[in-house]
């Protein structure tokens, strides 16, 4: 059961300040997260405080602004952005973790090169107000001659959203007299509220190119009754910067010349790619090497997972209820694995309000028994139940918390047990390790919904546990197959019968994404989707009722087709092309330039067979050659026959490839340009009469 | 009201999406709150509704609104008192967000009740309150630097198909002007509405009734009138249909007080304009440093045109647009030496900005408030507040004249006039873009104000002249040069999608684009582009490509497609659903294509596809595909000549598109060349 789950428990609008904000126009709700102390850490704090004495009161305002320089007024462009807009000549973030005036002064300093480049003159700076608040706001304009405009002007307080208490608000301004070949700049301090330590993050990775940046965190002094400690992890860094700590034990680090950040499609989660250092406050397990701390953290989940799920004789009882003594293990794992998803997940039902919570009086399950008696769960707890079963149906099985690779990559040595974020069942059967997750709803049996599949996680057991990857499924366990059986008019259009199945995963996320909707709904998604695959305009009109409500059975969808004008016209000839239902590999990787690693979410195939009855009198003049470029990984082939006035095509296109670096892109690209290529070949008609198309 | 004068033409307003995704926000961070209070019984007038025989709906109905009583109050110029009560009845689960009531407050408009209720088929109801509310800011962005608008924001509980939800509020407000404007037509079908309006004694009113058949009044108690419809259907949005103030049923109400009032309801457009032009009274006065600015930029400029364009380039493009809307503020616009001084400002502050330095050195202009979309205003709409947009009018000197001055019309009386937008900064002085021609906009003069008609501009003035010469090697390849001239509102697009490149390698992407549009494999080889930032001059691509296996082998033969770059087919109008309203285009256009593809040595034509020749009042289309020695010539032009499709003639432009669209798969056959 992947990171949904904990949906609620990630305080997305709630965002507060970290050193990801210096871009010139902040957006409130990505890159930031934090993490709230809970309430008794806080209660601890305070003692501390009182027993200090501290004495200092509100943070310092910033010192200034730095220096203009002639070199900075004379840049036109940076060489190692060109064709910016602006870039960031400098930015700095300070931070001091002293617990009672928590702070942060963050600077920037902006070049900018074009009219578009402008834009970064208009600051938003969003704050969760009972968290922080944004003070010491200052900002001026550099003329490109040198001269200063001091920003006098209004600074806004704009309301995000308010309720019940709770603020989420924005210091917004502009800057005035903003031109080509100025600068500007501005400073803020984000006051934290007292006794709250939050964790820190600072983005390099900005939407505009950065020249230098300057950080620095003043870390919380541990102590014995608020023993909190500080540890931090970095990825992506520019050459030569790394955060060190000081003798007076501040964390500084300086940067130059990092990139802009890129958005591209197919690439691994933007957490991922950008240049950062993660701070983490910790209150347990400080001071651990990587394995000591994931065996206490194994550990720890370990007793919680047996305390859930360790209900032996009720799950026995359960289980004979589900599973015949006789039955081979594969069939009792299969029986056991329905009956868990025949379970109300409430995680996949839609959100009710409060008052409808209240009214439905349904409690939190403390146990498997009790999920199995009140005939609910969510998905987290269904997953711990199918242990709890197994196990009582005698298999060797295990609880496992594996990082959904959704946002993030996991990588052990950072000790990040917050993205040991989904659970499955490992059950070894037959000496094999088999992974499941029927506490995420539509994953049929064998299958883990695609965020968990390849990727590594802790199988927990009473020592702590072993480190285990799930399994990544072939590219034919999700697989989308057409059969189509459709005439050719005279007229050059093409209509028929089309029936689409979709197995694995490819049903899965058809199944999820209309769970809640109706027939009208599904009816027009399934069409939605047909109509996107055809390259032209066509009329599609579902004819069956697929099967939304089970797991297991493949999704199949019958429609009726037409495709006006779809053979077209050579004078004397007519031509029809190989590819049909090809659009969708019509414009992916158009484009020659890439930046970053291609990433698929999970192997796929689409397997094609299609028949095209001629009109009488037709016939077939020529047909392409077939084709077969099988590159291990993926895989193209079509055929095309011709079956007395009948054509015959088959097609198949496969992925078995998850994440591809950067240098293969180019093969990638000219893969899918023979896929295209191969997808138009024409399929060369006779008409009965000299042009029969007109 | 909400409508208000900011908009920048490539900024679009929030979408429904943006403000989905806002509300998701804000029930996210409610949900995060202390608990929502017990629920009580829902009021009689929603408990009345129950069981109501309603008309069958089809399949797609989301919901229907049960129920509307809109009660206005007008307790003097100053104060305005709103109650509404409205409930749906849940027909699909799509029709789930009827149960998220939205009520936009601004600091005129204070919202002094706010309830919510749901009739379940079975169980309790459920209450929900004012303080269950969130409060959320529009998503505003892209120069909407702030506003003062919010939105109160209700989530009712249990919206599931066969469930009732209603909602009850009330608003006072302190209106800028005497309107109101019953929308009673929306997305899902009515069953009945009710509009009550009650006036001070010796108040009038005037009704005028927009996109639906006009509903008579009843007196019903001492200057209180009312105003009932039902059975309204809904609207359905399709692609390219006009704006849906042009086409949504509604009811626009002017108030006047007894002998007349500071405040104005707009009897007309000259009284509209009236009230616009004392807002801007004062305002373009200029300041020293705009004279100053005035004689560096037009000092040197030996004529008017030189001048005005100077003006208008440096208004254009050194005025940075910032909105700042608070109050009046979204009407009135700043005085232009304070847009001047910040070097930014909106829509309304770019007019008076360059109405201020044009009129120093001699010329007059006026501002036009109009919508940004053509079909809200037209010239049956009576005289409102509907607008989003303010543009400037020039009054071009007597005897001036000149080619590039296209967006012009005379006035009766104040002779030729130029209408200019400078806050679009990629249309050049002298044209408009096609959202605004053949548009209706409110004039506002020194006596007044009038609708007025902006100019529709030659077809040619927008277009993409794209001429290929290219060659097909014997392998399929096919390789070459194009050039491409692009003017009026095709070449905004690209000067803007190229804007928003941030580096130089990601330049050559619009051309990948387009290409990737029509060629299955290719390799551009060289690619400059010219006058991208020269918006006065035609924007130009000019780029080299290879496309491998272009030409498909057939036994002997090569098949070939002349129809190379570019589609003009659209398959907006493949839907099962009849279509209701009519198409609406950007703006005219004739686009040119002239393809020659050299064929290879030994090679020679065997067939060609026929020529096209489809001719509509609003469109045309002609393809011809010769063989000229030893090449292919393939030359087309697409024109749109009208800017609106009526739904009557959808079915012709279906044909109209198809057509196109099979001349744009046709094939030239090549075959050996026989030795004799």
């Amino acid at each position: 059961m992947p990171a949904r789950r904990t949906f609620l428990s990630v305080p997305a609008a709630c965002s507060v300040p970290a050193s990801g904000n210096a871009a010139a126009v902040i957006h409130p709700l990505n890159q930031q997260f934090f993490r709230r102390v809970p309430v008794s850490c806080l209660c601890k704090l305070a003692v501390v405080v009182s027993l200090a004495m501290w004495t200092c009161a509100i943070p310092q305002a910033w010192a200034g602004f730095q220096p203009v320089s002639p070199e900075e007024l004379k840049i036109t462009s940076e060489p190692l952005a060109p064709g910016a807009a602006a870039i960031i000549l400098y930015r700095q973030v300070d931070r001091d973790d002293n617990g009672k005036t928590s702070h942060e002064d963050t600077y920037v300093r902006i070049k900018i090169l074009t009219e578009e480049g402008r834009k970064y003159a208009d600051v938003e700076i969003p704050f969760l107000k009972r968290s922080e608040d944004v003070v010491n706001i200052g900002a001026r304009t550099i003329k490109p001659d040198g001269s200063i405009v001091n920003f006098d002007g209004k600074v806004f307080e704009k309301t995000i959203v308010k309720a019940k208490g709770v603020k989420y608000l924005a210091k917004t301004f502009t800057l005035p007299d903003v031109q080509v070949g100025g600068i500007i700049e501005y400073y803020y301090t984000d006051d934290f509220r007292e006794f709250a330590l939050f964790d820190s993050h600072w983005i390099l990775s900005d939407e505009l190119f950065t020249k230098r940046a300057q950080f620095s965190l003043k870390p919380y002094k541990s102590s014995f009754e608020n023993p909190f400690r500080l540890r931090w992890t970095w990825q992506s860094l520019p050459p030569g910067a790394e955060p060190k700590e000081g003798p007076d034990h501040v964390v500084r680090m300086e940067a130059r010349n990092i990139p802009a950040f890129q958005t591209e499609d197919f690439m691994p989660p933007a957490n991922e790619l950008k240049s950062r250092v993660d701070f983490i406050y910790e209150e347990d397990f400080t001071g651990l090497e990587p394995d000591q701390f994931w065996k206490r953290i194994g550990k720890k989940r370990n007793g919680a997972l047996e305390d859930f799920v360790g209900k032996r004789k009720a799950m026995e009882e359960a289980v004979a209820q589900i599973v015949s003594p006789n039955d081979p293990p594969e069939v009792k794992l299969r029986k056991i694995y329905d009956r868990v998803q025949k379970i109300r997940n409430t995680t996949y039902e839609l959100r009710k309000t409060e008052q409808e919570e209240k009214r439905a009086k349904e409690k939190t399950a403390s146990n498997v028994e009790e999920i199995w008696k009140r005939g609910y769960g969510d998905g987290m707890q269904l997953t711990w139940l199918y242990l709890a079963l197994a196990r009582a149906a005698g298999f060797e099985a295990y609880g496992c918390w594996v990082s959904d690779r959704r946002n993030y990559f996991f990588f052990p040595q950072t000790m990040q047990s917050e993205k040991l974020n989904a659970n499955v069942v490992l059950v070894r059967l037959n000496g094999k390790d088999l992974y499941f997750d029927p506490g995420a709803a539509f994953t049929p049996y064998g299958l883990l919904t695609w965020s968990e599949t390849g990727t590594k996680g802790l199988r927990l057991d009473k020592d702590g546990g072993t480190w285990i990857q799930t399994t990544l499924p072939a590219s034919s366990d999700s697989a989308i197959a057409r059969n189509a059986k459709l005439k050719l008019s005279d007229t050059g259009d093409l209509e028929g019968k089309l029936t689409i199945t979709y197995t694995g995963l490819e049903a899965m996320y058809r199944r999820l994404e209309n769970r809640n909707a109706d027939e009208t709904e599904r009816k027009k998604f399934l069409e939605e989707q047909i109509k996107e695959m055809v390259p032209v305009a066509s009329e599609v009109d579902l004819t069956n009722k697929p099967d939304w409500s089970s797991t297991e059975p493949p999704l199949v969808a019958e429609f009726d087709i037409k495709i006006p004008g779809w053979a077209s016209n050579a004078g004397k000839r007519a031509m029809v092309p190989v590819g049909i239902f090809t659009a969708a590999e019509k414009r992916v990787f158009e484009h020659a330039d890439r930046v970053h690693p291609v990433y698929f979410e999970y192997p796929y195939s689409k397997t094609d067979d299609v028949t095209i009855e001629l009109p009488p009198g037709w016939h077939v003049s020529s047909v392409p050659n077939p084709q077969n470029q099988d590159g291990h990984v993926v895989v193209y082939k079509f055929k095309v026959e011709d079956l007395n006035g009948t054509l015959h095509v088959t097609r198949t296109l496969s992925f078995d490839v998850l994440i591809l670096e950067q240098k293969y892109y180019t093969a990638l690209r000219k893969f899918f340009q023979v896929v295209r290529t191969g997808d138009d070949e024409q399929i060369v008609l006779q008409p009965g009469t000299a042009s029969a198309l007109n | 009201m909400t409508s208000r004068l900011c908009c920048s033409p490539e900024r679009r307003a929030p979408s429904t999406r943006q403000l989905l995704s806002l509300l998701g926000v804000a029930v996210f961070l409610l949900a995060c709150v202390s608990p929502a209070a017990a629920g009580g019984d829902a009021p009689q007038w929603m408990r009345a509704l129950v069981g109501v025989p309603l008309p069958p709906y089809d399949e797609k109905t989301d919901a229907v609104l049960l129920y509307s009583d809109t009660n206005v109050t007008v307790l003097s110029a100053d104060k305005i008192r709103t109650h509404v009560r409205e409930a749906y009845k849940i027909l699909r689960p799509n029709g789930r967000h009827r149960g998220t009531a939205v009520v936009y407050i601004n600091p005129q408009r204070k919202i002094t009740s706010f309830h919510g209720w749901c009739i379940p088929t079975q169980g309790k109801d459920f209450e929900v309150k004012d303080k269950d509310a969130v409060e959320a800011a529009p998503n505003v962005q892209n120069g909407e630097l702030v506003s003062d608008v919010k939105y109160k924001i209700l989530r009712i509980p249990a919206p599931d198909p066969g469930n009732i939800v209603g909602y009850e509020y009330e608003v006072e407000e302190q209106p800028f002007f005497l309107q109101d404007s019953w929308e009673f037509q929306e997305a899902d079908p009515v069953h009945e509405s009710h509009y009550t309006l009650q006036l001070p004694p010796g108040w009038e009113y005037k009704a005028s009734w927009l996109n639906y058949p006009e509903a008579k009044s009843r007196l019903s108690s001492n200057n209180q009138w009312e105003w009932t419809v039902g059975d309204v259907k809904g609207i359905r949005t399709e692609e390219e249909m006009p704006p849906i103030a042009g086409v949504a049923g509604r009811m626009l109400v002017s108030f006047f007080a007894t002998g007349g009032s500071i405040k104005n309801g707009f009897a007309d457009w000259r009284s509209m304009g009236s009230w616009y032009s004392k807002l801007v009274s004062g305002r373009t006065e200029a300041s020293p440093p705009i004279k100053q600015e005035v004689g560096i930029l037009a000092g040197s400029k030996t004529t008017a045109l030189l001048k005005m364009q100077a003006i208008a380039a440096f208004v254009q493009h050194d005025i940075r647009y910032v909105a700042i809307e608070l109050g009046i503020g979204g009407w009135q616009p700043h005085p232009a030496p304070e847009v001047y001084e910040h070097r930014y400002g909106d829509c309304k502050d770019k007019a008076t900005l360059v109405r201020s330095m044009l009129s120093e050195i001699g010329i007059d202009s006026y501002h036009v408030v109009i919508y940004t979309e053509r079909g809200a205003i037209t010239p049956a709409t009576p005289a409102h507040h509907g607008f989003n947009h303010a543009i400037t009018a020039i009054k071009l000197p007597d005897g001036l004249s000149d080619p590039s001055l296209v967006a012009t019309f005379q006035h009766p009386k104040w002779g030729k006039i130029l209408f200019f937008d400078p806050t679009d900064e990629l249309t050049p002085f002298g044209q408009i873009r096609g959202q605004l021609q053949a548009n209706y906009g409110l004039l506002v003069t020194p006596d007044g104000g009038e609708l007025v008609q902006l100019p529709q501009q030659p077809s040619a003035m927008n277009s993409v002249q794209r001429i290929a010469r290219l060659t097909l090697e014997p392998g399929g390849r096919l390789k070459g040069d194009v050039d491409e001239v692009r003017l009026g509102d095709r070449a905004a697009t690209e000067r803007w999608r190229l804007r928003l490149v941030t580096k130089d390698a990601d330049r050559i992407k619009p051309i990948e684009s387009l290409l990737g549009s029509s060629l299955s494999s290719f390799r551009i080889t060289h690619a400059t582009v010219t006058n991208l930032q020269h918006t006065d001059q035609p924007f130009g691509f000019a780029y080299s490509f290879e496309a491998d296996s272009y030409a498909k082998s057939a036994g002997n033969l090569l098949l070939v497609r002349p129809r190379v770059l570019g589609s003009k087919s659209s398959g907006i109008l493949e839907t099962k659903e009849p279509r209701k309203f009519p198409i609406e285009f950007d703006g005219p256009a004739r686009d040119t294509d002239s393809f020659e593809i050299a064929i290879p040595p030994g090679y020679e034509v065997d067939d060609l596809p026929p020529p096209v020749d489809s001719d509509y009042s609003f469109a045309s289309y002609h393809s011809k595909t010769e063989a000229k020695g030893n090449a292919i010539r393939y030359t087309r032009t697409f024109e749109v000549k009208e800017l609106s499709v009526p739904v009557e003639r959808a079915e012709e432009l279906k044909k109209f598109y198809r057509i196109i669209a099979s001349d744009e798969r046709n094939t030239a056959v090549l075959k050996p060349v026989v030795a004799k």
